[in-house]
């Protein structure tokens, strides 16, 4: 377990982190998200050591180390750049940990062989960085980190860098391989949909505190806050709450809008809207609205929805939500 | 940017003739007028105790100012790349500071400071080692005029690689020692064997610092440069002075070969 207790650090004016408090509970694969700018990368670097805190407290599995430098934390980190060695083949590079601790060669030969097996660069020993692929690259930084048995893995936006097609395979990747390995791992992400995708734990952080934190789906059901909802997926603000867009049924008749609304307890109530815009994406239907009020906002409907009612731009419909707009309920198990 | 045919030629022109005029004849000349009578007459004039004991300084003097200009150099570098050093600005102006000085104001400020009646002056009276007028001074002088080459060559390299290696290294368990052996001197390398390479021309070729400081004896505290000035000067042996610059020359020939070989296998990795 990893437990970070009231860590404070500051850049000159900006405070990058605020106090924050967190136990990363063993074998868990965690997500710290948040905004740029809200502490995430400090946090995951003051628990490597790569920061020093102001104040606070790191402890790994019960030992303090605040005061630890990186190499003494038995800690993996993997960088969104890959910090690969670019003199060293991949072999010598997966092997680098084990070399500095003097491991007898075979054995070294052996693990780096098993890893590079496991992170399917096998065949690669002999290349350069440079003749890799990013993402390959980047699989050869992280079989470089478990090489030396790692008590926890931090990754520092490891996908950060690579484009989309392969972030979404790697990061598939990384859950099978946290499922095998079962290695603590913090993972530092901006993108909600990677949170949601990889983690089973997420940390939301915003200037500098965590903000909640939980599983993905009780973030994404019962956000602590406005700030949560809307980092963790898309919002709409219908009559000042804000909702999913997913949660909006739009009505073309008037009275079985308001009919419906009145069966659904603490429900932002009925806005009516015009249609401004009807966007097909695949197997549902985003239409944008323009409330009388003049605010904007969008609803996510099923294909099948927009095939019954066919919305066109222009006409008028009554938008309401299927779900009390909880947003700012706060349940004192989930928040901090 | 297009540029007509006629401009294309006549920057050409001008290029050649500058690189033609104002390199190549003369070097051309010393050498046409050294291999002029004869090979053996070349060999004999470089093989004079003059000439062999001014080769053997000259590189005496690289062989000590090379290691400690890249030990120096090297940890200017990496303070500047990677500490927090107050004045840093101050400390770029000095380190440059060589570029801009004229050698031989070098030369006379070394005089006030270690000659016999300069601030250091009590040295000499004290421990008989003599600064000015011998090896010492030349080579303070030569550290003087080479000292930014190293640090000039490494600093943008370091700027360059980062410290995210450095980095990956210490949470891999490498020690700072470690880190800087095996991941920092390996991406400084080609930036400091251009440094080196840089140093060892100059050390060779400088003149106008080493003649104030040396005694200037034949056989002696003759450099090379200084052999071919007093040959020409003091001796009126034009020929002899022409063989000791050809001397020379191939020495900083061999010196830029070397450097475009290592070149030429930085660029096929």
């Amino acid at each position: 377990m990893i437990s970070v207790t009231d860590a404070r650090k500051t850049y000159g004016d900006f405070v990058a982190l605020d106090g924050v408090s967190i136990d990363i509970p063993s074998g868990s694969l965690t997500a710290l998200l948040g905004p740029s700018g809200s502490g995430k990368s400090t946090l995951l670097r003051s628990i490597a050591g790569l920061e020093g805190l102001d104040g606070g407290v790191v402890s790994i599995a019960g030992v303090d180390v605040t005061h630890q430098p990186p190499q003494k934390r038995g800690i993996g980190f993997v960088f969104q750049h890959y910090a690969a060695f670019k003199h060293m083949t991949v072999r010598d590079n997966v092997a680098f940990g084990l070399t500095i601790r003097k491991r007898p060669k075979a054995e070294v030969r052996k693990k780096v062989d098993d890893l590079l097996e496991i992170v399917g660069l096998d065949g690669f020993q002999h290349r350069y960085p440079s003749q890799l692929s990013g993402g390959q690259r980047q699989r050869m930084a992280l079989a470089r980190a478990l090489a030396v048995d790692p008590q926890v893995l931090l990754l520092d936006e490891p996908f950060g860098a690579l484009d989309a097609k392969v972030r979404a395979d790697l990061r598939r990747w990384l859950r099978r391989l946290h499922d095998e390995v079962h290695v603590t791992t913090v993972l530092v992400t901006h993108d909600q949909e990677e949170a949601l995708d990889v983690a089973d734990r997420i940390a939301v952080l915003n200037q500098g505190r965590i903000e909640q934190v939980g599983d993905p789906v009780s973030l994404y059901e019962k956000p602590a806050n406005d700030f949560v909802m809307s980092f963790l997926g898309s919002v709409a603000r219908l009559g000042g709450q804000l909702v999913r867009p997913h949660d909006i049924v739009l009505e073309r008749d008037r009275a079985a809008a308001f009919e419906a609304d009145a069966r659904t307890p603490g429900s932002p109530g009925v806005v009516t809207a015009t249609v401004e815009r009807v966007v097909r994406l695949g197997f549902e239907v985003r239409v944008e609205l323009r409330a009388d009020s003049g605010e904007r906002f969008a609803a996510q409907v099923t294909r099948a929805e927009a095939d019954r009612q066919q919305f066109g731009p222009g006409e008028t419909v009554h938008a309401r939500a299927t779900r009390p707009a909880d947003a700012t309920e706060v349940d004192p198990a989930l928040a901090i | 940017m297009r540029t007509s045919r006629g401009t294309t030629l006549a920057l050409r022109s001008v290029a050649l003739v500058y690189l033609v005029g104002l390199l190549a004849v003369p070097i051309g000349v010393i050498l046409w007028r050294t291999f002029e009578p004869g090979v053996g007459a070349f060999v004999a004039s470089v093989q004079t105790p003059a000439a062999i004991s001014a080769l053997n300084l000259s590189l005496l003097i690289v062989a000590i100012v090379v290691p400690l200009n890249v030990l120096f150099g090297v940890v200017t570098a990496i303070a500047l790349a990677r500490w927090k050093v107050p004045f840093r600005g101050v400390v770029q102006a000095v380190v440059d500071l060589p570029f801009a000085v004229s050698p031989i104001v070098v030369g006379v400020s070394l005089i006030m400071l270690w000659g016999v009646t300069g601030w250091f002056g009590g040295l000499e009276s004290a421990t008989g080692v003599k600064v000015i007028f011998g090896l010492p001074g030349m080579v303070i002088a030569t550290i003087f005029v080479t000292l930014p080459f190293v640090v000039r060559e490494v600093e943008p390299v370091l700027h360059e690689i980062g410290t995210e290696q450095e980095q990956a290294a210490s949470t891999l368990g490498a020690s700072g020692w470690q880190t800087f052996w095996r991941i920092t001197v390996p991406a400084i390398r080609w930036g400091l064997t251009y440094g080196v390479v840089l140093t060892v021309a100059r050390a060779l070729g400088e003149f106008g610092a080493v003649i104030m400081v040396s005694s200037g004896f034949p056989g002696v505290s003759q450099t090379l440069t200084l052999l071919v000035h007093s040959r020409y000067i003091d001796d009126h042996n034009t020929y002899g002075a022409y063989a000791a610059a050809t001397l020379l020359m191939g020495l900083a020939l061999v010196t830029l070969l070397g450097m475009t070989l290592l070149d030429r296998k930085r660029s096929t990795r």
